[in-house]
This record gives structure tokens, sequence and C-alpha cells, in this order.
């Protein structure tokens, strides 16, 4: 996205904040549409398989009680985002303490991610799940926050608190570690 | 499959696969994917990742989400007053005339009738004087203010009467220091 049109975007979601301030109620269902389904993608790529309408009416919720510290240095997106990963942390924290289980390392998450194998009917599809499953975390999050959302560094940084740079190393070894994997595993051509 | 050398192209495609790219920047990634084919596979291979990736997630009710949310509450604003009544003027005078006054004013109560002596400070050496044969039981102060007796022997209507001569003073009082020269006054309290 080029930056004007980024500023634009950016632009339209502090209008339709001003207007739901003001008491326009059609602005947050603007907002909503907006967001929602972006929101559900970037859950869906944290692991979560059930309850992701929860998950993302439960960021919605929280992040329009809490729209005065919204703070346009970024965008509204990567705003929402930071408050669903946390509630996904706080999600699996929760999840864990429940089975008494022991910290999920980069494998269990790999697992987890792969929990929509029962839906994908594309092998092709599956197996791009599974490349990108076997990234690192923060190699997945910020490849799949790019590739999905087309995410500029600068947001992605700020998301994963780290730097522009960082983020655009994390990138191209993803895409070089999903390249080979599918190239090791022979994914047909679609 | 081997990388485009060309970073800057690279960097660019996961926006023109998403479609967000501005005009400019996405004619020339055209024109090269047109001369590469490395990245016409990069591409090809972003997009099998969206739809991988997009698989499975539900779409949301957006209706149920917007009827989830709190309602707007619209911040009314207190327009501030553009002035003060001329009442409170009234009223802020006369307090400002009592502080002021009471600061140079002797109150004392006369030992044998009870009652509140006034006199300006100026007065106060000659009055000092005349202490001892002074036996009025009231004193008009200058301001034709007349105390007769303690305040606390005031009845209400008297107390209104005097907040209302108070309002009668049209002036603030000067805060100009008062002459240091003691006015000398006789035992009938004339001014020598």
């Amino acid at each position: 996205m080029s930056e004007s049109s980024r500023e634009g975007d950016a632009q339209v979601d502090v209008a339709l904040i001003t207007r739901w301030q003001r008491g326009d109620q059609r602005a947050a269902t603007e907002i909503v549409e907006r967001h929602a389904q972006a929101l559900a993608r970037f859950a869906a790529t944290h692991g979560v398989r059930d309850g992701v309408d929860d998950l993302v009416q439960d960021t919605f919720v929280r992040a329009f009680h809490s729209i005065d510290n919204f703070r346009s240095d970024s965008s509204l997106r990567t705003w929402l985002f930071t408050i669903l990963k946390r509630l996904v942390l706080d999600r699996q924290r929760a999840e864990r303490r429940s089975r008494n289980q022991v910290e999920l390392d980069e494998g269990h998450a790999v697992q987890e991610f792969n929990a929509l194998d029962g839906m994908v009917a594309d092998e092709a599809l599956l197996r791009v799940q599974q490349a990108v499953g076997r990234l690192s975390p923060l190699q997945r999050e910020v490849f799949t926050l790019r590739v999905t959302e087309g995410m500029p560094y600068s947001e992605i940084a700020k998301m994963v608190d780290s730097t522009e740079g960082a983020c655009r190393v994390h990138y191209h070894n993803a895409m070089r570690a999903v390249k080979e994997y599918l190239s090791d595993e022979g994914v047909p051509e679609r | 499959m081997t990388d485009c050398p060309n970073g800057l192209m690279r960097d660019l495609l996961p926006e023109y696969a998403r479609g967000v790219l501005g005009a400019d920047d996405a004619a020339r990634v055209a024109e090269h994917l047109d001369a590469c084919a490395m990245c016409r596979a990069e591409l090809a291979l972003l997009g099998r990742v969206q739809d991988g990736l997009a698989l499975g997630v539900p779409r949301m009710n957006v209706a149920a989400i917007v009827g989830a949310l709190p309602k707007p509450q619209p911040v009314v604003r207190v327009m501030p007053r553009r002035g003060v009544s001329r009442h409170v003027w009234q009223y802020a005078a006369a307090a400002g005339l009592v502080l002021a006054v009471g600061g140079g004013i002797v109150w004392r109560r006369a030992p044998e009738t009870g009652a509140v002596r006034v006199a300006d400070s100026s007065h106060v050496a000659a009055a000092a004087g005349a202490e001892s044969t002074q036996s009025t039981a009231s004193v008009q102060s200058e301001h034709g203010i007349t105390f007769g007796g303690g305040l606390s022997d005031l009845s209400l209507n008297d107390l209104q009467a005097l907040l209302g001569q108070m309002d009668s003073v049209r002036t603030l009082p000067s805060t100009d220091p008062e002459s240091m020269t003691p006015v000398i006054m006789n035992e009938g309290g004339k001014t020598l």
C-alpha cells in the first residue's frame, strides 16, 4: 500500500472514531466492517481455531471502551491487532493452566497452528499452512502480517516491538524457509 | 526457487498481491514482473499463502459485534460563562470592603457596655488616649455604618440592613496606604 493510501486509510479510521464519539453508532459498524475479517485472519494465524468470533468481538469491545487511548501514531488496525494478540496470549495462558500443561514450545505452536488441517480440503494449501506453521512465532507473525495484510514494516515493527530492518530480515528469512519447505515437499503447481 | 536480486521489487510483492499498492508502484512492479520469472513465481506463492491462511477463517458477524459494543457517550461541552453577575461583584466588593477596612480597624468591646467600638487606625492613637473617658455605647464609622452592641446582638433585620448598606457602597476601598499622620482628638472626640 502506498504511503498516501495508508494515510488516507488512517484518516478514514480517525474520522470514523470521531463520528462514533459524537454519538454516531453507524460509524462503529463501518469500523467493524473494515477490520473484523482481518482480525479473524490474524487470530487464525496465532493458532486460534475455536471462538474466533468471540475473540474478535472481545477485541472490539475492549478497543471501544478505551478508544480515547488510541493514538493515531499507529494505524487503528495495528492497535486492534495488538489488543487481539494480548487476548490470544491471555487465552492461551488460561488454557495451559487449565490443562496443567507446560509452556508451549515452538513445536506445540506448530501443532496448534495446524489445527485448521481438518478444514483444509486443498492439499497444496494444507502444505502452505504447514510451511507457515513451521516458522518461529516471530517469523510467522511478521510474515503473515506482511502477506495477508500487506502491512508495512514500520507498523509490523511496532506490533512485534522490533525495528523495521529486523522485520524485513524476518520476512525474507521466512519467505526463504517457506520456499524451501514447499520445494522439499514437492508442492504441486496449481 | 531462487530469489530475484531486486530487493525493492520483492519487498513490494506482498502489497501488490494484496492489491493495495499505489498506482505508480503497481505499474513499476507489473513492468518488472513482465521480465522477471523469479518474482512471478514468488507472487504466485504469495497468492497461495494468502489463500492458505484465509482457509477455515469464519466470516465475522458484524451486527453481532456492533451489538456488543458500548454505546457512544457524546461529550457535552459546557460553555464558559461570559461574565460574573452584577450581584456577585457587589458581594465581592462588600466582602473586600469588610476585609480591607477590617485590617485597619480596631474592634474592641467596651468593658462597661459591651458595645463594639469602631475607629480607623489613624485614630487609634487618639482613641487610645480617650479610651478611659469614652463611654459612648455606639460609634458611627466614616461610612455611616453603626454598630450598637456586639454583632451577636444584631437581629436578622439589622444584619440585612447592614448588608444593604454595604451593597450601596459603589466603589472598592482604596488600596493606597493610609496617611501615617496621627489625628489627635480631644476628649470630646473632636479632631484637633
